[in-house]
């Protein structure tokens, strides 16, 4: 393999926006062109650097102590006997801190640590963290920490978390946030429906899973009064913005290097490692690494949310789309993470790519003690797909009409409009597609 | 306890607890980081690693078992500045994305070739079904493998170590 | 920033690591440690089983250096195997391929090739999951499991050997030493099929064995067996005997089905549901019938 090949300099410009103005000169030079990656040798040599192969001299180990149960009240915590493990150096809990602010990407709804008398919300919620000179003693010192609660009741559906006398997860209730949506008389249109459907679908929680789990390490600058975080993140600023705030801190007093990520697909978008890191490294004055295990990384971080969708359609009889009501429930779990924005764009995508002129939808977020769910590939818009797509064929089979046939007599257009009023403009082919995978399938009708 | 092993051709010798796997001791002892945990349960085969002639996941080996092993890991390939055939392959069919689970898939890809250096896609498939990748939906993975067999082949018997 | 070493070994919890290299050795140590020790020789079950609790562990006793518990022989009328085959030393061996492809092909289905090229017969068997992919098969090919302590030894039937999910018959000074199957010398054929949402990589919703033994024609010998559809692996004798002196056209597939459907006792898991399981059987029973059906007409033994 020659050098020039593979030389970083040549492909540095290809996957960087730097160079643009260079490339525009020559678009063939990608276009329809095999593009080699830049980082690509590193990480078939294992030489790429993931956020927890960074360590340190003297580095120590952080295990949090999790929720004991999914709804209570903290009520004692003891980490006396923790404390007298070999090789710990450091616990901390919200006592400690005590002028910690929540974090959240959109609404900052989470606790950084549960304080004495307040409320663990999910079992991912952090009690307390240890600090030690091995992995195994912090594991040990997290075990040896004593926890009393008062239980409360453990809300795991959001249509129970609706209801008037579940208790509040939250102080302002249980229902995070509701959207609506209306364009046209979605009445007029069932109206002059001959038929119409109604059916509910459910989809389910689905964990990212990028194959690296979340990670980091950090250490506190004292000279410069700055944090230094290795761990990856999808929202490098917002993260060192929500760090900050939850530290009292300046901006720039978080620095946030960000390694190469493991994969993420939304669900390293929330704060995940960053602020207990921040924490330990300014309390120990000690380089900290902080690595989830997978099962911690399944019950702590975010999740796709679970969502009903009720939909009822009213069609005429040669099978044009009249009217298209919906309803989107969305489990948005412990915390809000981008749940305020993912349920209702899902409901925004309701009628998929589907011509409709009256409309009407409403969608909430509900807060439950299930791990919270936030980003995740397609934001809200795959569990819509699910729902408008199984839609349409139970309303061609109602119609007696081929599938294919049905979409295209209602598939978007050049010059179709979105339920928020956004007009279609230029490409346009979602014909053309359904055509394609006719021909492709070999589709030979069905009804 | 001490023990003795070799690691990308290179004699070692450690002081290990049975508390930990050969993954701790190849990533926090030797810094051999390109080693990766996904799972830790043998479940996703980012850390495989091939010990005495077969692909084992390393987070499923207490250290002491590896004492007396011959051991390679995805940073015993490379020969100075010159990539495995593998490592080439994955560059050039574009088979690498997050890059997470590429140590271990290459691996795999090793393991393979050694036994059966012109294999077919169904044993590539076969070869690779230990190890998870989230990103690629390894259409490219296995091209890879595929296209690797051929440089192999192509550079004649011998070339390979 | 690399450094070697650098996490220092802390509290060195555990207190014997034994590596023992004879069965000698090992059977004084289990007679002394008895349940105080942990037994490892692929270690597969048990690093999951003890995922970030493997300081906790005090003894460990680690056969996998012991080289007489490493073999595959054919003595007389018995194939007879050494705990420590590994799942991918089965799969590849021409001899069990020839003699016994039934377990060949269970050993194949195991995890994943990583797992099966470390995880030994002989830990499936010890950890006795019911749904332990090599065990359906073992069961179906009447093995018996030799468990041997420092004083004596005895021999148990596979069947008598699973107690309760993940329980057996292992008294705390004893360790399987050898697995034992008889070999028949008439014309048989078998059928084993796993169900699972994946191809690698996952536990059994149901697993199934079958071997018929034919000769001129009639069933003379037969075995069945279920896993995850219990809480232990079962045989299903009664099953066999349905079939014995009969041909495969005096059969009725369905109603065997139905049989195997009755003796069974699933469970509801995330892995499946307890009718999905019931329904599932009694079909890859009948499959199984089919299958031993086509090659018997192919005359061809394989599948």
């Amino acid at each position: 393999m020659s050098d020039k090949q593979y030389s970083v300099k040549d492909y540095y410009c290809k996957h960087t926006t730097r160079c643009s103005s260079e490339t525009i000169k020559d678009s063939k030079r990608f276009v329809g062109q095999d593009i080699l990656k830049a980082d690509a040798e590193d990480k078939v040599t294992g030489k790429a650097v993931y956020a927890n192969d960074i360590t340190f001299d003297d580095m120590l180990y952080l295990k949090v102590k999790r929720a004991v149960h999914p709804h209570a009240i903290l009520k004692d915590i003891d980490t006396s006997k923790a404390k007298k493990v070999k090789g710990v150096v450091d616990i901390f809990t919200a006592e400690d801190i005590p002028d910690l602010r929540k974090f959240g990407l959109i609404i900052r709804d989470q606790p950084v640590l549960v304080a004495l008398g307040k409320t663990m919300r999910y079992l991912g919620d952090a009690l307390a963290v240890v600090a030690a000179e091995s992995i195994e003693a912090a594991k040990k010192a997290v075990d040896l920490i004593e926890v009393k609660i008062e239980e409360l009741e453990v809300i795991t559906d959001p249509f129970r978390a609706m209801e008037a006398d579940a208790v509040n997860i939250h102080p302002d209730g249980n229902i995070l946030i509701t959207h609506n949506l209306e364009t046209g008389d979605v009445e007029a249109g069932f109206a002059e429906s001959d038929i119409i459907v109604e059916r509910k679908y459910q989809t389910q929680f689905i964990d990212q899973l990028p194959m690296q789990n979340e990670a980091g390490t950090a250490f506190y600058d004292e000279r410069k009064g700055r944090v230094n975080i290795w761990a990856a993140t999808q929202w490098l600023h917002d993260i060192q913005a929500d760090v900050a705030q939850s530290l009292r801190l300046a901006k720039d007093q978080i620095r946030i290097i960000q390694p190469t990520i493991g994969g993420a697909f939304g669900k390293k978008e929330d704060v995940s490692v960053h602020i207990h890191l921040a924490i330990a490294a300014m309390r120990t004055g000690r380089p900290v690494k902080l690595t989830f295990s997978r099962e911690e990384s399944m019950i702590t971080q975010s999740k796709r949310h679970p969502i009903t969708i009720i939909n009822k359609t009213g069609v005429s009889s040669d099978g044009y789309l009249k009217a298209w009501q919906t309803k989107f429930i969305g489990d948005t779990g412990a915390y809000a993470s981008s749940g305020p924005a993912v349920v209702h764009k899902g409901m925004y995508h309701a009628t998929g790519p589907y011509n409709v002129e009256n409309i009407k939808g409403i969608s909430h977020a509900v807060y439950t003690n299930n791990t919270y769910a936030g980003a995740m590939r397609g934001f809200g818009t795959t569990q819509g797909a699910f729902a408008y797509e199984s839609q349409m064929d139970i309303m061609a089979h109602e119609l007696k009409m081929d599938p294919a046939e049905f979409r295209q007599k209602n598939i978007y257009q050049l010059g179709s409009c979105t339920p928020n009023g956004q007009r279609l403009n230029h490409s346009v082919n979602a014909e053309e597609t359904i055509k394609k995978v006719m021909e492709l399938s070999g589709w030979k009708g069905g009804k | 306890m001490q023990i003795k092993f070799k690691v990308n051709g290179e004699a070692r010798e450690i002081e290990v607890t049975p508390f930990h796997r050969l993954l701790d001791l190849l990533r926090e002892d030797l810094g051999l980081t390109g080693v990766k945990e996904g799972c830790g349960k043998g479940e996703c085969g980012a850390c495989s690693v091939i010990m005495n002639g077969r692909l084992i996941p390393s987070c499923l080996v207490p250290a002491p078992q590896a004492d007396g092993a011959e051991i390679i890991t995805i940073e015993g390939l490379a020969e100075g500045n010159s990539l495995h055939p593998l490592q080439e392959a994955f560059i050039e069919t574009g088979a690498v994305q997050c890059g997470f689970c590429i140590p271990g898939m290459i691996m795999a890809g090793k393991n393979l070739l050694d036994e059966n250096p012109s294999p077919n896609e169904k044993e590539v498939r076969t070869a690779l079904s230990g190890n998870i990748c989230r990103c690629t939906g390894y259409t490219k993975i296995i091209e890879a493998v595929m296209l690797a067999a051929d440089k192999m082949d192509s550079k004649g018997s011998g070339s390979d170590e | 920033m690399k450094q070697e070493n650098k996490q220092t070994i802390s509290g060195r919890d555990f207190e014997k690591y034994f590596q023992v290299k004879n069965l000698k050795k090992a059977l004084e140590i289990k007679a002394k440690y008895e349940d105080q020790i942990l037994l490892i020789a692929g270690a597969t079950d048990v690093l999951v089983e003890n995922y970030e609790k493997l300081h906790e562990i005090k003894n460990w006793l680690d056969l996998s250096r012991v080289k007489e518990l490493k073999f595959l022989e054919v003595k007389e009328d018995k194939l007879i195997l050494g705990p420590l085959m590994t799942h991918y030393e089965l799969k590849n061996s021409q001899r069990l391929k020839q003699k016994l492809p039934l377990l060949a092909k269970a050993a194949a289905a195991v995890g994943s090739p990583q797992i099966r090229a470390k995880g030994t017969i002989g830990g499936n068997i010890c950890t006795s999951s019911p749904a332990g992919d090599t065990l359906s098969a073992l069961l179906a090919l009447d093995a018996s499991f030799k468990l041997q302590s420092k004083i004596d030894s005895r021999l148990v039937k596979a069947e008598d050997f699973f107690l309760a999910p993940k329980r057996n018959g292992l008294k705390d000074n004893e360790l399987l030493t050898q697995i034992e199957i008889p070999l028949y010398p008439e014309e048989s054929l078998s059928f084993w099929a796993k169900i699972g949402r994946r191809k690698a990589l996952v536990i059994s919703t149901l697993n199934l064995a079958l071997v018929l033994y034919f000769e001129q024609g009639l069933i003379k010998r037969a075995g069945v067996a279920v896993g995850s559809a219990a809480p232990t692996p079962i045989r299903l004798r009664e099953v066999e005997e349905l079939m014995l002196g009969k041909s495969l056209a005096e059969l009725n597939y369905r109603e065997l089905g139905e049989e195997v459907k009755k003796r069974v006792s699933p469970i509801d898991d995330i892995r499946g549901t307890k009718e999905y399981r019931e329904n599932v059987v009694r079909d890859t029973m009948v499959n199984a019938l089919k299958s031993i059906e086509k090659r018997r007409e192919g005359g061809k033994n394989a599948d």
